[in-house]
């Protein structure tokens, strides 16, 4: 039966096959030509007048000029790069100087991407992450007492902080001010108006009526001690006129330092409510080589999140900066917090580890705000047991996305050394 | 007689596969990427528009594309620009190099640490009058296929001008530039690898009184030379020594504050020569960005 069934269709597998190889001979042809490229570059033929204007070689898509994948093609255009132009007009010292210039790019890339992605991004040292290892520190910044358009004050200097950027819930938010000169002296300041609004944007007019937000250094309402030039105000979204507001608050200052006046705005972004809360604490795991924490949330509201939280190591140290990023759906989930196996057998931390400071939001694509934000977990979250350093694994990080890139890398370094070499030959007597 | 038949399948099957595999390489593309910064002029989505740059023949990397966005609006408002676009020319075969200006800075680092582990669909490079990309039919991949990144004047880190109230409060974009927003905006250290090229400008005068340390006219060292830190600081050149010194390549600065982790400053402007604006002919800082796309974007 089988053999008459071939032979009632005799002619189709043969049209099948005869395609089948045409399909594998052009491909095989375009990759042939392409490894050939790679492996036997030609130098740049560019020619000096055609750096000037458009190679009419050049195909459109859309408007759009398209070159095929070839390296070492010349750039159209101005002269920006004189070792470029010296390369396309056939100077062989210049050509060789480029191509060793791109050899080096190229390694440099290559060294520092399969170094650096010895570890995955989400879990990462601390020392790559410092200035996100601590959030809930205040943002201190400094600059000229200054009006809107106009010259700066001189010899006049703002200091202030803010307790946090963004806000959530019944969160507040710490404001200071201070005036000092140009040698770091305190200078007599008065805030002679403050205000909490929500900004006209793009045109349009605040929502909401401001809201007088009194300064004072007089050892109240936050400020830390009296009369040490230092003005403070604490802002609760929540309880000032902002419940339900999601957006921007600014808060604006009109301060006068002697016979100057200056202007001074700060910003928060409020989140009146969760898209997702919490439950419980937090449970590890050593799973495939590396420590896992679970933290569970109810989610309301279904999107990509981004959790990031800290660790430090026995000593209170700060060791690694976790991280999730990916789509969750309503309902309770878990949020997986790895510690890298290689980062813990690299870095050899002291056990048992702290997670602390845990914030989190909901990414919204497209739209301002961006984010809304969950509750953020302040301080000491849990603590970890203590493994020796056999439990984890030493691999390093393997990925589809790392060796895609390991590989393309390469090719990028093959390719500028198969090049350089070419041109070398050439320049032989 | 079947062995044979399924002999020969199985030859041509295999050899179909490579063919088609090394097809796929043959097919494969580099494209050079622009992020434009504040002020925008482009038009959205259409790729071959440099209005915001300048002369559209004006060499600036390989296959060179235009990634318009209005320079208005807040970056997560437009950032779906940015990311189509890396759809459209940065995944299956297809690489790229990206070049940023300004707050294009912030566009490019938002991107990265936001979605640039996401599922990406691989398209086919051929965009609409929109900018969007067909599906190819050959999947999803995770993130970008991007092989580095160069920031001219970057504005990552804010900018004064923006905190002292010089530019219109009320553009949306002005309230992402404040030092402070920038910084806190997103995770900088987070470019999933990617090496982001520094190049910072010092022919800055006119706002010297405001702009903290060295700059190029709209943004100072500490956001152009990728200094991380929640907020601004003083950074200048090495000539100056009444100021920290802005280091070259990764290094943390003097002072020891450290930069963005994989971001490396590749030129300073020891001799004040370039401001911030491209002048309508890729121009200031951009010029040396430019260079180094011509000289290393193949």
């Amino acid at each position: 039966m089988p053999s008459s069934d071939s032979a009632a269709r005799p002619r189709a597998p043969r049209r099948w096959l005869i395609a089948l190889l045409l399909i594998a001979a052009a491909g095989i042809g375009g990759g042939v030509i392409t490894l050939k490229r790679l492996a036997f570059p030609e130098p740049p033929q560019t020619s000096p007048a055609s750096i000037a204007a458009l190679p009419p070689g050049v195909t459109a898509i859309n408007g759009a000029q398209i070159q095929p994948r070839h390296p070492g093609m010349a750039q159209p255009g101005g002269p920006q790069d004189p070792l470029a132009i010296a390369a396309a007009n056939g100077d062989p010292k210049a050509q060789e100087a480029l191509w060793a210039q791109r050899l080096t790019r190229a390694t440099e890339v290559l060294d520092h991407y399969r170094e650096h992605t010895k570890y995955p991004f989400d879990s990462r040292p601390a020392r790559e992450h410092a200035d996100q290892m601590y959030p809930n520190q205040p943002v201190r910044e400094e600059g000229r007492l200054v009006n809107p358009g106009q010259k700066p004050a001189p010899n006049v200097r703002i200091v202030s902080s803010q307790e946090r950027i963004y806000v959530a819930g019944n969160e507040t938010v710490l404001f200071t001010v201070g005036a000092v000169d140009d040698t770091g002296s305190a200078l007599p300041l008065q805030v002679s108006r403050a205000v909490a609004l929500d900004p006209p944007k793009d045109g349009k007019p605040s929502q909401r009526n401001s809201v007088n937000l009194p300064f004072n250094d007089e050892g109240n309402a936050g400020d830390a001690a009296a009369a040490d030039g230092t003005w403070s105000a604490r802002l609760s979204p929540a309880t000032q006129g902002f419940a339900g507001h999601f957006g921007v608050i600014r808060v604006e200052l009109t301060l006068q330092v002697g016979n100057q006046t200056g202007f001074k705005f700060f910003d928060v972004f409020y989140t009146p409510d969760p898209p997702a809360t919490w439950i419980g604490g937090v449970r590890e795991a050593i799973e495939a080589g590396s420590l896992n924490f679970y933290l569970k949330a109810d989610v309301l509201r279904s999107g990509r999140y981004v959790i990031t939280g800290r660790i430090d190591d026995a000593k209170g140290q700060p060791f690694a900066l976790i991280n999730f990023n990916s789509e969750l759906a309503k309902g309770t989930q878990d949020i997986k917090l790895n510690l890298f196996g290689k980062l813990l057998v690299d870095e050899k931390p002291a056990f048992p580890l702290t997670l602390r400071d845990v914030d989190g939001f909901l990414l919204i694509p497209d739209a301002a705000p961006d984010r809304a934000l969950m509750a953020r977990r302040e301080g000491k979250l849990h603590t970890s047991r203590s493994y020796p350093l056999t439990a984890f694994s030493e691999a390093e990080w393997d990925s589809e996305e790392r060796r895609r890139y390991l590989e393309e890398y390469g090719r990028d370094v093959e390719s500028a050394r198969a090049h350089l070499e070419h041109v070398r030959r050439s320049m032989k007597p | 007689m079947k062995l044979k038949q399924l002999g020969w399948r199985k030859i041509a099957l295999g050899a179909a596969a490579v063919g088609l595999g090394l097809a796929a390489l043959a097919h494969a593309t580099n494209y050079t990427l622009w992020v434009n910064g504040r002020t925008g002029g482009g038009q959205l989505g259409n790729y071959a528009d440099f209005t915001y740059w300048g002369p559209a023949g004006t060499a600036a990397g390989v296959n060179k594309k235009a990634v318009n966005w209005d320079g208005y609006n807040s970056i997560s408002n437009q950032n779906y620009l940015v990311r189509n676009a890396l759809d459209c020319y940065c995944t299956g075969s297809n690489w790229c190099y990206i070049g940023a200006h300004s707050a294009g800075n912030l566009q490019v680092g938002y991107t990265l640490a936001m979605y640039g582990g996401s599922s990406r669909t691989i398209t086919n490079a051929s965009p609409n009058s929109s900018g969007v990309c067909g599906a190819s039919g050959t999947g999803t991949q995770t993130g970008w296929n991007i092989k580095w990144v160069d920031i001219a004047g970057g504005a990552a880190g804010g900018s004064e001008l923006a905190d002292a109230g010089s530019w219109a409060l009320s553009e949306p974009l002005v309230s992402d530039l404040k030092t402070s927003t920038s910084r806190a905006m997103y995770d900088h250290n987070q470019t999933r690898g990617k090496i982001f090229y520094m190049f910072a400008g010092a022919k800055g005068t006119l706002y010297s009184g405001i702009l903290p340390g060295q700059d190029d006219e709209a943004i100072a060292y500490h956001s152009s030379g990728g200094v991380s830190g929640s907020s601004g600081g003083s950074y200048c050149n090495a000539s100056d020594w009444f100021c920290n010194d802005l280091t070259m390549g990764t290094a943390a600065n003097e002072g020891g504050r450290a930069k963005w982790t994989n971001h490396n400053v590749q030129f300073r402007d020891n001799n004040e020569a370039y401001n911030h604006y491209t002048n309508g002919g890729w121009g200031g800082i951009v010029s040396r960005a430019v260079a180094d796309m011509v000289a290393n974007a193949q």
